[in-house]
């Protein structure tokens, strides 16, 4: 069953148009990448898949639904995480903190029940700590628990923020380049975790430069180039489609 | 872990019981007026604390918010003759209706453009207070305002309005850092760090803005009422620019992230134009000089603060607190 179905998305700015009538399916359980040379559109979609941009023309449907016009919240809600592609942590705030932030769409206290500490709001408290330290050990952080995210390593923070919003209980996350400023053993590593993530039951959308990692570990890999769609599919067939190799593969080989 | 809890919290209960059992041996009316207009500043720059200490939003307004509540309450005891805690309500109310209406330009703005729009509520109210003559006593003023009273039970000046402002500190206080503690305040903490991470964590930064705005205003609107009626005579002089710098002011000093280093700020701050009542033998000169040259001293204070002391009074504390811990 497709779990996100994309249709004829377009996204223009002023004359520029970043996504051109994209579409495409998501199907439950599965990863998939979504790769394209620099300014192909990428995060324009990933904004729009996630209520942080609006489409122009088309929809996107999670679950059946319409989830086109929600606000990012709501989107998080619905059961749709994100990552970003420059890393949006709290920087003052510890790690176990950012992760608990994370559990805020899952959790009820609000000012006055906060205020007068009514009943629950503690047990509430300590689930969602456990939850935090759960998924700290998931993705290896548990020891930087209390170093503020400002204090952490490159590598790791991208592996925080995978965990908070892991924490927001998503069917289904959007990885905006998770490997990007990673060396080849904290790719690894990367890579290990979104396969626990996958086996956990979340669906996953990479975006992601890195070749390696992309034909390592998705199912499927939709490819843009200039806001078009140009090519879909498993990754051995990617690798191989001429069209692939001519506007992506061959001006990656340019730049290198 | 019994003594990690005793030792966090017997200088809360010191203080508190000190606080307490001030009036008993205190016997200087002034000192202990003066008193109470500190405990007045610990409620508003609480509010403070909230919106900038934590959201990380700025209100250069939050004297309209003072006045707001000074007037509701003083023209709802006075001109309508209702009980006091009617008119702290209504202080309150009036006090909410504004919050929400200064949240809406929040909605669009960040940092300097918020800073503006803010500035222009508060001169706008400014001169709504002097223009609303009818309810505010025009640039006259509205006087003749009671002393705060229960039934038969009135809280007179000084000791009086001193134990019930401390009370209302000491219980605002309490509630707020319930509030830091817990989911709320993590999700302002979050808005500060940075919005669109806290979307992405499923916050309605929208609905966030405008509770965090409310909540500082009424607490600035409360603080206003507890001012009417320990003073018993408000004018539009009192809520001007200058005192929204002051308490922009106090909040800097606190430091962010801290309820502690706001109210330590804004105690010493209050007794800056009060450093008679509490170093006796200070020539009139002296005090007059301080008086004279007040702005300069905050302007001088938050300078020297932000050089030497960039997390303010809160920041001060944590970096003992480290040091403390990395010695043991």
């Amino acid at each position: 069953m497709s779990l996100l179905e994309v249709r004829d998305v377009t996204r223009r700015f002023g004359g520029l148009t970043a996504v051109d009538n994209v579409s495409f399916d998501v199907h439950e359980g599965s990863i998939k990448a979504i790769i394209g040379p620099n300014g192909a559109g990428k995060s324009t979609l990933f904004n729009v898949l996630t209520g942080f941009d609006q489409p122009c023309e088309g929809t996107v449907s999670f679950k059946g639904s319409e989830l086109t016009g929600e606000r990012p919240h709501k989107v998080v809600l619905r059961g749709v995480a994100r990552t970003f592609q420059n890393t949006q942590l709290f920087e003052e705030m510890t790690a176990l903190e950012n992760v608990l932030v994370g559990r805020h769409a899952r959790t009820k206290t609000g000012f006055l029940a906060a205020a007068l500490r009514l009943p629950g709001t503690r047990s509430e408290e300590r689930l969602a700590r456990q939850e935090a330290e759960r998924l700290l050990r998931l993705v290896g952080l548990e020891e930087w628990s209390e170093s503020p995210a400002a204090d952490m390593p490159h590598g790791l923070r991208r592996l925080l923020e995978i965990a908070r919003a892991l924490a927001t209980g998503p069917t289904l996350m959007l990885l905006d380049e998770p490997a990007a400023g990673l060396n080849n053993s904290e790719t690894s590593r990367l890579a290990d975790a979104l396969y626990r993530i996958r086996d956990a039951g979340v669906t996953l959308v990479v975006v992601e430069h890195d070749m390696g990692l992309v034909m390592e570990i998705s199912d499927e890999i939709v490819v843009l180039d200039r806001g078009s769609k140009i090519a879909e599919g498993p990754p051995r067939l990617i690798q191989k489609d001429p069209e692939v190799l001519r506007a992506y593969l061959g001006q990656e080989a340019d730049d290198e | 872990m019994m003594r990690a809890k005793l030792l966090r919290f017997t200088p809360m209960a010191l203080i508190t019981l000190a606080i307490a059992a001030g009036p008993l041996f205190i016997d200087d009316r002034y000192l202990l007026k003066v008193l109470t207009f500190v405990a007045i500043n610990v409620v508003i720059v609480t509010g403070m604390a909230l919106l900038f200490g934590y959201a990380g939003q700025i209100s250069m307004g939050h004297a309209a918010f003072y006045g707001i509540g000074a007037y509701a309450s003083g023209y709802a005891t006075t001109t309508l003759g209702l009980p006091w805690i009617v008119g702290l309500f209504a202080a309150i109310v009036f006090s909410a209706v504004g919050g929400v209406l200064l949240a809406l330009p929040s909605l669009r703005l960040k940092g300097h453009y918020l800073a503006m729009a803010t500035l222009g509520f508060g001169e706008l109210m400014k001169i709504a207070f002097i223009e609303a003559q009818p309810i505010t006593g025009g640039p006259d003023g509205l006087g003749g305002i009671p002393y705060p009273r229960i039934g038969s039970f009135e809280m007179a000046a000084p000791v009086g309005t001193y134990l019930l402002a401390w009370g209302i500190a000491g219980l605002v206080l309490l509630l707020v850092r319930n509030v830091v503690t817990q989911r709320p305040g993590r999700a302002m903490r979050a808005l500060h760090g940075s919005e669109l991470g806290a979307m992405a964590c499923g916050i309605d930064i929208v609905g966030l803005k405008v509770r965090v705005f409310t909540v500082s205003a009424v607490l600035a609107g409360i603080a206003g009422s507890l001012y009417a009626h320990l003073v018993g005579f408000v004018s539009p002089s009192t809520f001007s620019l200058h005192l929204s710098v002051i308490l922009i002011a106090m909040a800097v000093v606190g430091g962010s992230g801290s309820l502690a280093g706001p109210a330590i700020a804004a105690t010493l701050l209050t007794l800056v134009p009060f450093a008679d009542a509490i170093i006796p033998g200070l020539s009139r000169d002296a005090l007059a000089l301080i008086q004279d040259w007040e702005a300069d001293v905050y302007g001088l204070i938050i300078i020297l603060v932000m050089l030497f002391a960039p997390g303010g009074v809160s920041g001060f504390m944590r970096r003992r607190r480290a040091v403390a811990r990395d010695a043991s």
